[in-house]
This record gives C-alpha cells, sequence and structure tokens, in this order.
C-alpha cells in the first residue's frame, strides 16, 4: 500500500521527505548500536510476513504489518520501514524514490503512534483477552491511520484524486479488520512465547 | 527473494560505478516526480527507454515488472477523468468523463514508467551490498547502511524459515479461508517467525561479541571512479539540468 | 605442570528461573589438547561453550582463562580474540556483506589496519582453500562452504583455543573431510562438541561426557585403538 511518487505534488513529495529524515534520524539516534541486527531480523521477517496472502472476503490480500512493526520497533520502525520500502523499489520497482518519504510516514508515524498507545497494554495486560484486543486496536488503527495518511497524500496533491482516494479508502475497510484480528493473534502468541520481544518481561498471569 | 535478476548483465550500464548510479537515479526520480510539463515527460521517458536498452535489461522480467507498476496507474487513469474538471469527452450518466483527466492520467503514466525504468536500468544492475558500499562512500549514516545491507542479508534466510513453517502447516491440512481459525493460524504463524527471529538476532549478537565486537562497522574499500564514470556523471548533469530548464525556464508553453 | 589454559571449577548454571543445566562442573583444557564433548541433545553442551567465552555467567564456580580467573564482561572482552567459538549455525555467525568482510570483522576489532586486515583475509582464506572467495557474498554460499568461512572468521583472530559446536552438522562427506584435514593441522586446543562419532575420532584425543549436569571424563579416549 504506497503510491508511486509519480500522482505526489511537489509539496507533498518534500514535505514526506522532510518528516521522514526527522522520523529516521530520531529512529536511529534511539536505536543502540547492539540492536542494529535485531532490528535488521526482525525487519527482514516482518518484510517477509507481509508477503503473506490472508483471506479477506470477498478476495485475498497482503498484511500491512506496520502496527505490529511499531510494538515490536518502537520508533526503529521509521528507518526499519525506510529500508523495507528502499528495497521493493530496487528489487520489484515498487515506487520510485522520491516518494520513499511520503511513504516512509504513513507507514512508520501510524506504527509509532500505536506503539505509544497501546504498548502499556499489550505488556502489561494480565489477561490473553484483554492482549488481544490492544494487539488488534493498534494493528486496525494502525493500517487505518496508514490509510488515511495515503489519502491525505493524494488529496494534497490534487483535488483531481479525490475518487482515487476515496476508492482507496474503501477498498481497505475490509483489510483493515482483518490486520486488526491477525495482529492480535500475533501479538498474543508473541506475548506468551518471547515477551522481550514486547518489551515485556513475564508472559501472562503475573504483573510486568 | 531478493530478486537479482537484472544485476548479471554486463552492459556498459552495469560497470558504471555504483556511486555515480545511485547519484543519478535520485536525481532523476526527483526532477521527474515533481515535472508536469508533456515534452519534459515525453523527453524523460524517451531518456529512460534509451537507459534501459543500453543496460540491456531482460526483456521478461521487466515487462511483468511494468505491468504490475501499471494496473495503479491503469487504475488511476481510468479514474480521474471523473474528478478532473474541464471538457468532457463523454457522459457517464450526469458525471463528465474529461479530456483533462486523461492527459493526466497520460501524464502519470509517462512519469512513473520513467522513473522505473530508470531506477531498475541504474539500481537493480547493482548488488544490493555494493549499493550499500556505495551508500556508505556517499556518507548515509552507518547504522542505516547497515541496518540496510543485514535486513538483505537475513530476508532469504527467513523467507526459506517461513516456507518451512508454511508447509508444515499445509501437510497437516491448513487451507486459508475467511474463518477466525485462519487467522489464528496465520498469527500463529507470523508470531513464530518473530520469535525466531528474535532469538536468530540475540545469536547473531554473541556470535560478533566474540569477534571483538565494539559498536564499530566496517566497510572495505573497492571502488575506483573510472573514465567512463566520469562522463555518466557529466551526462547526468546535463540531462538533470536539461529536464529542469524545460520544466521551469522554458518560454514557449 | 604448566597452567591450563581453561579451568572450570564448580560450575553451576540455570536460565533465569528454569531447572539447573550445570551443576558442579569440573574441566580442564591445556596447550595442545584436543576434548571432544559429548552427551544427549538438549544437555547443555553448547551452554557450556558460551558459558567458556562469557556469553553466559555461572550462578555459581569460576571460569579461568589464561591464568586468570575471570567474572566480569570486561576479563572475558579482554580474552575473546584468544578464544574462537564456532556457531553451530553459520548463519548466526556470517552477518556481513562478503566474505572479505566478514573474515577481517575481528581482525579490525582487534584494532587492525585495513591493509593488515586484508592481508590476514587473504593468507586464512588460502589457508582453507577458498582463496578467491573475497567478494562472494555471503549469503550466496552453499552450506559447506558458510561452514568454512566461519571457521575462517574464527581464525583471522589467531585464537589459541578453538570451541567448535557441531562443526560438521549438515554437511557431506566431502566437505567432513575437508574440515578434518583443516583441524587436524591447526596447532590450537580445542573443544569439539559433536553426535558424529567417525569424526570426533579423527579430531580430538580425549571425550568428556556431560551428564547429570556434570562432566566426567570418558573411559577411554575416541583416539586410543
Amino acid at each position: 500500500m504506497h503510491l508511486p511518487d509519480s500522482v505526489l505534488s511537489a509539496p507533498v513529495l518534500v514535505g514526506g521527505a522532510a518528516l521522514a529524515a526527522g522520523g529516521v534520524a530520531l529512529g536511529l539516534r534511539r536505536m543502540d548500536i547492539d540492536r542494529v541486527p535485531q532490528v535488521a531480523v526482525l525487519a527482514s521477517a516482518l518484510f517477509v510476513a507481509s508477503l503473506v496472502h490472508v483471506p479477506v472476503p470477498p478476495t485475498s490480500a497482503h498484511l500491512v504489518l506496520n502496527g505490529l512493526a511499531g510494538a515490536v520497533l518502537g520508533w526503529s520502525v521509521f528507518p526499519a520501514m525506510l529500508i523495507a520500502l528502499l528495497l521493493q523499489a530496487i528489487l520489484y520497482g515498487h515506487g520510485g524514490l522520491a516518494g520513499l518519504g511520503v511513504n516512509t510516514v504513513t507507514m512508520a508515524l501510524p506504527g509509532v503512534i500505536v506503539w505509544q498507545l497501546f504498548r502499556g497494554g499489550m505488556v502489561r495486560s494480565p489477561s490473553r483477552p484483554a492482549v488481544f484486543a490492544f494487539g488488534a486496536l493498534a494493528g486496525g488503527l494502525a493500517v487505518a491511520m496508514a490509510i488515511g495518511l495515503t489519502a491525505l497524500a493524494l488529496l494534497a496533491s490534487g483535488r483531481e484524486y479525490r475518487t482515487v482516494a476515496l476508492t482507496a479508502v474503501v477498498a481497505h475497510l475490509p483489510v483493515m479488520a482483518v490486520e486488526a484480528v491477525v495482529t492480535g493473534f500475533v501479538v498474543t502468541f508473541v506475548r506468551k512465547v518471547r515477551p522481550e520481544l514486547l518489551g515485556a518481561r513475564c508472559g501472562f498471569g503475573q504483573p510486568a | 527473494m531478493v530478486c537479482e535478476t537484472y544485476f548479471s548483465g554486463n552492459s556498459v550500464v552495469h560497470r558504471l560505478d555504483p556511486r555515480a548510479k545511485l547519484v543519478a537515479a535520485v536525481a532523476f526520480s526527483a526532477v521527474v516526480a515533481t515535472s508536469y510539463r508533456t515534452p519534459v515527460l515525453i523527453a524523460a521517458l524517451a531518456l529512460a527507454i534509451a537507459l534501459a536498452l543500453a543496460a540491456g535489461l531482460p526483456a521478461g522480467p521487466l515487462w511483468r515488472r511494468l505491468a504490475a507498476v501499471n494496473a495503479f496507474v491503469l487504475l488511476a487513469a481510468a479514474l480521474l477523468p471523473f474528478s478532473t474538471p474541464g471538457a468532457p469527452l463523454v457522459w457517464v450518466g450526469s458525471v463528465p468523463y474529461t479530456v483533462e483527466g486523461l492527459v493526466l492520467g497520460a501524464r502519470i503514466a509517462a512519469k512513473t514508467n520513467a522513473i522505473v525504468l530508470v531506477v531498475t536500468a541504474l539500481l537493480s544492475t547493482v548488488e544490493i551490498t555494493r549499493l550499500g558500499h556505495a551508500m556508505s562512500h556517499l556518507r548515509l549514516p552507518s547504522k542505516l547502511i547497515h541496518l540496510m545491507l543485514m535486513t538483505v542479508r537475513y530476508v532469504d534466510l527467513l523467507h526459506h524459515e517461513y516456507h518451512r513453517l508454511a508447509t508444515a502447516m499445509k501437510v497437516r491440512g491448513f487451507r486459508p479461508r475467511a474463518t477466525l481459525h485462519t487467522y489464528r493460524s496465520l498469527g500463529n504463524l507470523v508470531g513464530m517467525l518473530l520469535v525466531r527471529s528474535f532469538d536468530r538476532s540475540q545469536r547473531i549478537v554473541a556470535a560478533m561479541k566474540c569477534r571483538g565486537f565494539n559498536g564499530r562497522f566496517y566497510v572495505l574499500d573497492h571502488f575506483r571512479f573510472a573514465a567512463r564514470d566520469a562522463v555518466f556523471a557529466v551526462l547526468t548533469v546535463l540531462v538533470t539540468a536539461g529536464l529542469l530548464v524545460g520544466e521551469y525556464a522554458w518560454p514557449i508553453r | 605442570m604448566a597452567d591450563p589454559l581453561m579451568e572450570l571449577s564448580g560450575v553451576h548454571f540455570a536460565y533465569d528461573g528454569a531447572s539447573p543445566v550445570l551443576a558442579g562442573a569440573d574441566f580442564r583444557l591445556d596447550a595442545g589438547q584436543r576434548v571432544a564433548v559429548v552427551g544427549p541433545t538438549g544437555s547443555g553442551k553448547t551452554t557450556l561453550l558460551h558459558l567458556m567465552v562469557g556469553l553466559l555467567r555461572p550462578t555459581a564456580g569460576t571460569i579461568r582463562l589464561f591464568g586468570r580467573a575471570r567474572h566480569e564482561e570486561s576479563e572475558f572482552a579482554e580474552v575473546r580474540g584468544r578464544v574462537g567459538l564456532l556457531f553451530q549455525d553459520a548463519e548466526d555467525q556470517l552477518f556481513c556483506p562478503t566474505v572479505a568482510e566478514d573474515v577481517a570483522f575481528g581482525p579490525l576489532n582487534q584494532g587492525k589496519k585495513r591493509d593488515e586486515a586484508v592481508e590476514i583475509v587473504r593468507r586464512t582464506l588460502a589457508s582453507l582453500g577458498l582463496s578467491g572467495y573475497e567478494d562472494r557474498v555471503t549469503y550466496h554460499l552453499s552450506g559447506g562452504e558458510k561452514r568454512l568461512v566461519s571457521l575462517a572468521t574464527v581464525l583471522a583472530m589467531e585464537p589459541e583455543i578453538l570451541l567448535l559446536d557441531e562443526p560438521t552438522t549438515g554437511l557431506d562427506e566431502r566437505t567432513v573431510g575437508r574440515i578434518v584435514a583443516i583441524l587436524s593441522h591447526l596447532p590450537q586446543a580445542m573443544v569439539v562438541i559433536s553426535h558424529q562419532k567417525d569424526f570426533l575420532r579423527q579430531v580430538t584425543q580425549t571425550t568428556v561426557h556431560l551428564r547429570d549436569r556434570r562432566l566426567t571424563p570418558g573411559e577411554t579416549g575416541p583416539a586410543a585403538p
């Protein structure tokens, strides 16, 4: 779910690049050099997982996983997302280089926001349903915000894009729902098996 | 996973210094993405096609790549005439389908294809690790570069790991449907992939520590800027300047 | 008797909250000695090697390396270059884009100059029959090549002790033969974990069993006829 740079206007491209540069710089500054391998391997895993086809009635879709990325990477989601998008541009020809900034922001910023909002819930909730609920909220909201930001970038580029923007939003509503459910399950699994991955010290049943 | 269809060639484009190619690709993308005048976009597309031909890109993969990219462009181009004000070409019910919208769609198509062709010709023809080295010589942050290099390093491995997990699910009769069971199973699959990655990253850090890692990454030099790179750099400057003049300073509209 | 290179006395270890992996393990390694550690899967052999280089710390007991007891990270960091650990999975060990960079990583961390490091890479790869592998991309190598390059990354630091964690698992006979030939000509003291009896017989002199959370000397060394 990212925009080719050719549809975006110059001010949107420049604005996006500036915001992305800020986010990436912050992400890099907050990342200990010892954490580089961890962020890289997790980013690779998320990259692979985002290619998984999930049934979304009436068809199927890729997972977006920007909410999950936020939950496990925190601020590092900015550099990780920039790299994922750069690799997609080079390896698959998705999008150009000028749009990297805008697309990094539309994907990574929601990741950071849901991480800030639901980290406590995902890490400290003592029961499985509560962890699932916070994970689902993070996953669903992150996709919703990403779509919203993408639509905004389109509208800011020109009024004539309103039909395209609206189509994109409507088309992604079912994706959002499925993403919420899947992210809920992923977060529940991770909290149970390897809570450290979410920054938690323990699984269920004990307060962290 | 890390598809390396393009860099096996031996054209003059393949042999250019990756640093020059990276700078040229960024400059071209930025200029073309922010250009709107039709003659400029036609020129950019022509240059991109010429570059792709010079690079001798393999036709099959290139067509598939262009088809995938143009799917979105076609969707946008089909919808734009409904929302672009201008002279109606036809009426669909009470909504005008405008000529201006079609022109806008055509411009977007030209831009998109020009950029994809240039990025493919210049960057997909460099081994990704060498691109990382080029970025390091261009003074991009070391953490970012090593993050990229390590992501590339492990993405294939994790893709295999994912396939092993998915195959194991399949042989036990798992078929994805729109059910809660499916979403839970896929959630567990992704969760397992993340947990294994996390554990692996800890072993990698341990192995690095055993070899005395003290917070510094190293890149070994191996680039030489040749005469053809100088020629290419000059051409890049001329082309970029030419496109900018065409967009902003050409008197006739 | 000369000081041992490495000595473990009364080492206890448990992962947080779990049942102990080691309880009172004693071990001694002298210069030039080659010891096989055998024991069932999950008995803690890898844990033992990780304790020896200080990746894990014992909950009780002492580890002496090169004549000094080591407790803190800094005391282990000091001798990391002198104890080379070959990881079970080469994918964990090789993280750099190219073979040359991966092999040079250790020497550069030891403070070697770039030119010296490049020379060490050339020499180490040549000694393992890997000349010309410098610019190969690590993740394109075959399983056997990855294992050999991992060994090169360890040997490039010129360690005095080699700790090898299942160095031949999953490799074809020819590569195993190659590794046997390489190891037999190395001067270092070694601790080798493996489930392959033939391999152990060819590269080690004595055997230690890890059972019931302790290390006990084997009744007969594998080298004995």
